[in-house]
C-alpha cells in the first residue's frame, strides 16, 4: 500500500465516531520550465503530498489540510480538524458523497511520458519554442506534472484517481517602431504541445497586434471570440449560472430556469468527462460518480451541476485544478465543470469573417470575463481586427468592447468548426450580435 | 523537529549545493498557518484550520535558477531537492553573473497587538456571524456572507552568502459581500479591513457598520443606470487610483520587465512619464499595510522604492538577479507565492502620494465625469503601455454635484497619457489589500492605494 493509501486510511480511522467524515489525500510531481527573456530562465522540480480531513456531527463541522511532511501529519491534521468542530456553531445537516458504481468508463487522462519526464526534456521543448518562434518570448512556461488522489468517506466512498496534466503558457513580442504582443495556452493531459504552431501562431500574432491602431469612437457591431477568449467568458457567465451553489442561494440568473430557453437554438453545450481532458474523471474529487450530462440542448437549459454541499451531487465537486496540481487537497470541493462542451459548427474562421458585414474579431482582451451576477462586461482589446463587409480592414487596440454575456448566448450568429480546450472548457469561434465599441 | 535541527537541515542543503558546483544557493523553508470562517446567510459555510509549507532549494548556475522541492524537513528528501536544484541550474551559458545578496540575521517576530494565535476560534467565528447578521437590513439583500481569516507564516532563509534568517508574518481580513436583488437584476457590494497587523484589526473595527454598509450600498447600486462611455473626466477613488499605480506603473516598473526589455519603462529613468503632480511608491515597511514584509523570499530586507516623483521616473524594482543584470542594488522585491512556486519580482504596497485638495472640493469643481467606487481587478499591459480597471460602481458629476450611481464599468487607456492628465488629488490617502498575479498566477499579497485623483481616460460599461 503506498503511503497516500496509508495517510487517507489511517485518517479516515482517526474520525470514526463522527455522523460525517471524509479524507482526502493527493501525491503530486511537478516539472516546470520557465523561458524569460528568450532564454531557459528557471527549471523546477517539485513533490507535494497533502491531505484534507473533513467531519460533520449533524450541523457542526470541523475541516483541517495539511501537508505531508512526516509521520506526525495525519495525527496533526485530525487534530486540528477536532479542535475545529469543538467551536463549531450548529447549521444545516452536511452530508458527504454517496458510494456509487462507475457510470463511464477511464477517459484516458494518464500520459506515462510525463511520468518520465526530465529536465533534459523540458529544455528542449523550451528551446524548440524559442528556435521556432522567430520573435522574442519575454515569458513563457511549460508545466507537467503526475496526479495520484484517493478519496474515502464514513459513508463508504473508497476513490482512487490519477491524471497527468500539461499546461504550457507563452507570451512574444515583436520590436518594431510599436511593439506588440502575442499570448498562446495549451491545457491538455498529454505530452502533445504542438510546439512549432504555436511558435508560429505567437510570431503572427506579435507582429499584428505591432500594426494595432486605437480606436476612436463608438459603434454597435457583432463580436467573433475565438476559444480562447470565448473560454473564459462562457466560464463566468454560463459557468455561474448553472453553478448549483449559486442556484441553491439564489444567486443564477437563470436560477428558475430549467426547461426554458436560455440561448439561441443553436447551442448546446455538454459537461463530458468521457474524453481526455484536465478534469476528466470516473469520479470526482468527493468520489461521486461522474457522467456526460446535456447542460444546454437546443438553446434549453436542461440541468445544473452540483457537488455534495449543493445536494442530488451531478459528479461535479472538484478540488483539483485544470492547469496545477499543486494544492488541491487545500481546497474544499467546489462545483466545477468536469469538461464543458460547446458543440461546434461546421464554419472555419475565415468563413465566419466573410459573413460579417460590421464586426470585430478579438485575438486577445487584457483579460476576458464577465460578470458572474448579471453577464456584464467592458474588456480591453488588446488586438482586434475590425471587420467590414466581410473583411478585415484593420486592427485596432487600445478600446473597450461592452456587453451582456447573458444577452449575448441568446444573439448567436455563427459558430465555428474549431473546437478548442481551454481550461475545463472546449469551444469553437463564435459570433454575437449586440456588443459595442468604444474608444477615445 | 526543533527549529535548530530544521535550521541545520538548511545549512547541510546550501553547503551540498556549494559543494555541487552551484554559484550562489539558498534554502527557503516556511509554513503557513490559515484559520477562517465564512458565514452565509447566518449559517456557518465554511469553518477551517489548515498548515501547510515546504522547503525550496535553489542554486544559481550562473546564469540560471534551478529549484528543489521537499514537504519536509525530512534530511534525505531535502538534500535530494538541493542535488535536483543544482542539475537544474546547469547550462553551458559563457555568460555568468555575479549576485549581491544582503546577509540578513535573526529572528524576527511579527509586530501584532493580539497574536491570533492567543485568540480563542469563537471569536473569530463571531465576527463572521456578526458581519453576516448585520446585513440583514432589508429583504432584497439575498446573500449576506460574512468572513474571518487569518494566515501566519513562519520563514526560514539560509544562503551562501551568510544570512541566517527567520520572520513571521502574520495577516487578518474580515470581508462582508452582500449580493441584492429586485427580481430584476442582483448588485453587490463589500466592504472590510486587511492588514498584517493581528487580531486587533477585528477588535477595533465596527463590524455592525461595516455589514450594514455593504447591505445598504449593494441595495444602492440595484437602481443603478448603465455607465456612460467614452472617453471622460475620472475621479478614481483611492482603491481605483491604487488599481491604477499597479497595474498602469507598477508591474511596468518590476525590474525582469525591464532586463528583458518587455516594459514601455525601459529607459525610462529620469524622463517626465506623468503630471507633476505625481510621486509614486512601492514601499514594502508600511506598518500595518497588507502587503507589507519584513523580509523578501530572497532575505532581502524590504524597502520604499520611490518609481515616479513629482512627474519624473525614477526607477525599478529588484530581486537579486535583476539588480546584478543592471549593476543596482537589490530592493527586497524578490516574492514567491510560497515554499513551492518561484522568486521574481513582485510589488508590495504600492500607491501614489496625496495632493491638497479635498474629496468634496475636487467633486465640487467637476462639471462633468464619473467618480469611482471600489475596484474589481485590473490588468497590466507593460508591452502596450496600457491598463485595464474594472471598477465594482461609480457615480455621475455634475456641475460640482454627484447625481446618480452607475453600474460596473472599466477604465483603460494609455497609462503615460492618463497620468499626465492628472490636475487634482486629495489629501487623503488610503490603501486597501488584495492579491496579485503576476501573468496568470503566482499570487501574492499586495495592498494599493493613493489618494482621490481627477484625469482623463477611456470609460466603458455593459448592460
Amino acid at each position: 500500500m503506498s503511503d497516500l493509501e496509508v495517510n487517507v486510511e489511517s485518517a479516515l480511522r482517526a474520525l470514526e465516531g463522527y455522523g460525517q467524515a471524509e479524507a482526502y489525500g493527493l501525491e503530486s510531481v511537478i516539472h516546470t520550465v520557465y523561458v524569460d527573456g528568450t532564454r531557459i530562465s528557471n527549471i523546477e522540480t517539485k513533490r507535494e503530498s497533502g491531505l484534507m480531513v473533513r467531519m460533520a456531527d449533524g450541523g457542526r463541522q470541523g475541516k483541517s489540510s495539511v501537508t505531508i511532511g512526516g509521520d506526525s501529519s495525519v495525527k496533526e491534521c485530525v487534530r486540528m480538524a477536532e479542535a475545529v468542530i469543538r467551536h463549531s456553531p450548529e447549521g444545516p445537516a452536511v452530508r458527504y458523497a454517496e458510494p456509487g458504481s462507475a457510470r463511464i468508463s477511464d477517459p484516458g487522462v494518464w500520459d506515462g511520458r510525463v511520468e518520465d519526464v526530465t529536465p533534459d526534456v523540458l529544455r528542449e521543448m523550451a528551446q524548440r519554442l524559442i528556435d521556432s518562434c522567430g520573435v522574442d518570448i519575454p515569458r513563457a512556461q511549460i508545466r507537467v506534472s503526475t496526479n495520484v488522489s484517493r478519496v474515502m468517506n464514513s459513508n463508504g466512498v473508497d476513490v482512487g484517481h490519477r491524471s497527468t496534466l500539461v499546461y504550457g503558457h507563452f507570451t512574444s513580442m515583436f520590436r518594431g517602431e510599436q511593439p506588440g504582443e502575442g499570448v498562446e495556452t495549451f491545457h491538455g493531459t498529454h505530452l502533445d504541445i504542438p510546439i512549432e504552431d504555436i511558435g508560429a501562431s505567437l510570431a503572427r500574432q506579435a507582429r499584428d497586434s505591432a500594426s494595432a491602431k486605437g480606436f476612436e469612437g463608438h459603434e454597435s457591431l457583432s463580436m467573433i471570440l475565438p476559444p480562447g477568449q470565448l473560454g473564459d467568458m462562457l466560464m463566468s457567465s454560463v459557468g455561474a449560472a448553472v453553478n448549483g451553489e449559486n442556484v441553491k442561494y439564489g444567486r443564477s440568473l437563470w436560477k428558475d430556469s430549467v426547461g426554458q430557453e436560455v440561448a439561441s437554438d443553436c447551442v448546446s453545450m455538454t459537461d463530458d468527462p468521457t474524453v481526455p481532458a484536465p478534469l476528466s474523471c470516473v469520479f470526482d474529487d468527493e468520489g461521486t460518480p461522474a457522467c456526460r450530462k446535456p447542460v444546454i440542448e437546443g438553446g434549453v437549459l436542461r440541468t445544473f451541476l452540483r457537488d455534495s454541499f449543493c445536494g442530488d451531487s451531478t459528479g461535479n465537486g472538484m478540488r483539483r485544478s485544470s492547469v496545477e496540481a499543486m494544492g488541491a487537497y487545500e481546497r474544499t470541493p467546489i462545483v466545477k465543470p468536469l469538461n464543458l462542451v460547446v458543440s461546434p459548427g461546421n464554419l472555419t474562421r475565415e468563413r465566419m469573417i466573410e459573413q460579417t458585414d460590421r464586426g470585430i474579431l478579438v485575438e486577445r482582451f487584457a483579460n476576458p470575463e464577465a460578470d458572474e451576477l448579471s453577464g456584464r462586461f467592458g474588456l480591453n482589446v488588446r488586438c482586434g481586427y475590425l471587420i467590414r463587409n466581410g473583411e478585415v480592414v484593420g486592427v485596432v487596440n487600445n478600446s473597450l468592447l461592452m456587453g451582456n454575456m447573458f444577452d449575448a448566448i441568446r444573439s448567436v450568429e455563427m459558430i465555428g468548426s474549431d473546437l478548442t480546450q481551454t481550461g475545463v472548457i472546449s469551444t469553437p469561434t463564435m459570433s454575437f450580435s449586440g456588443a459595442e465599441l468604444v474608444g477615445n | 523537529m526543533r527549529a535548530e535541527e530544521a535550521q541545520d537541515v538548511l545549512h547541510q542543503a546550501v553547503d551540498r549545493m556549494r559543494d555541487l558546483g552551484a554559484v550562489f544557493a539558498d534554502a527557503r523553508s516556511q509554513t503557513v498557518r490559515v484559520a477562517g470562517a465564512t458565514t452565509i446567510n447566518g449559517n456557518l459555510k465554511q469553518l477551517v484550520e489548515k498548515s501547510t509549507g515546504g522547503v525550496c532549494l535553489r542554486a544559481w548556475g550562473g546564469s540560471r535558477w534551478g529549484y528543489g522541492t521537499a514537504t519536509s524537513f525530512d534530511r534525505d528528501a531535502v538534500l535530494r531537492a538541493a542535488e535536483e536544484a543544482v542539475s537544474n541550474s546547469r547550462d553551458d551559458s559563457a555568460v555568468r553573473l555575479d549576485l549581491e545578496p544582503a546577509v540578513s540575521r535573526g529572528d524576527h517576530r511579527a509586530d501584532v497587538r493580539v497574536h491570533p494565535d492567543s485568540v480563542d476560534l469563537d471569536e473569530k467565528i463571531q465576527a463572521a456571524l456578526d458581519l453576516d447578521r448585520a446585513q440583514a437590513i432589508d429583504d432584497r439583500v439575498i446573500n449576506r456572507t460574512g468572513a474571518y481569516s487569518e494566515e501566519v507564516k513562519t520563514n526560514a532563509l539560509v544562503n551562501s552568502a551568510g544570512s541566517d534568517v527567520s520572520w513571521e508574518e502574520v495577516r487578518t481580513i474580515c470581508r462582508a459581500m452582500s449580493i441584492a436583488a429586485d427580481g430584476q437584476r442582483m448588485e453587490q457590494y463589500y466592504d472590510g479591513p486587511d492588514s498584517t497587523r493581528g487580531f486587533e484589526v477585528v477588535r477595533d473595527a465596527d463590524l455592525e457598520e461595516i455589514g450594514r454598509n455593504a447591505a445598504r450600498e449593494a441595495i444602492v447600486t440595484l437602481s443603478a443606470d448603465r455607465a456612460p462611455s467614452g472617453n471622460m473626466t475620472v475621479i478614481s477613488d483611492p482603491m481605483v487610483s491604487g488599481l491604477l499605480a499597479h497595474e498602469a506603473m507598477g508591474h511596468a516598473s518590476e525590474g525582469d520587465e525591464i532586463t528583458k526589455r518587455r516594459s514601455f519603462l525601459t529607459d525610462a529613468v529620469g524622463r517626465k512619464v506623468a503630471s507633476d503632480l505625481i510621486t509614486m511608491y512601492d514601499d514594502g515597511t508600511v506598518p500595518g499595510a497588507h502587503g507589507s514584509i519584513r523580509f523578501d523570499d530572497e532575505g532581502t530586507p524590504a524597502s520604499k522604492v520611490t518609481i515616479i516623483d513629482h512627474g519624473v521616473y525614477q526607477g525599478y524594482m529588484h530581486s537579486l538577479e535583476t539588480a546584478s543584470r543592471l549593476g543596482v542594488h537589490p530592493t527586497g522585491n524578490g516574492r514567491a507565492e510560497n515554499a513551492g512556486k518561484r522568486v521574481w519580482v513582485r510589488m508590495t504596497n504600492t500607491f501614489f502620494g496625496p495632493g491638497d485638495w479635498d474629496r468634496d472640493e475636487l467633486i465640487a469643481d467637476t462639471k462633468e465625469g464619473i467618480l469611482c467606487d471600489k475596484m474589481l481587478n485590473g490588468m497590466e499591459d507593460p508591452v502596450g503601455g496600457c491598463f485595464e480597471a474594472k471598477c465594482l460602481r461609480g457615480y455621475l458629476v455634475r456641475n460640482g454635484e454627484i447625481v446618480k450611481p452607475v453600474q460596473s464599468f472599466t477604465l483603460t487607456g494609455k497609462s503615460i497619457d492618463i497620468l499626465s492628465s492628472v490636475d487634482a488629488l486629495s489629501k487623503e490617502v488610503l490603501l486597501d489589500g488584495g492579491m496579485c498575479g503576476k501573468g496568470i498566477e503566482d499570487w501574492v499579497r499586495v495592498s494599493t492605494g493613493g489618494p482621490y485623483m481627477r484625469a482623463r481616460m477611456i470609460v466603458g460599461g455593459g448592460q
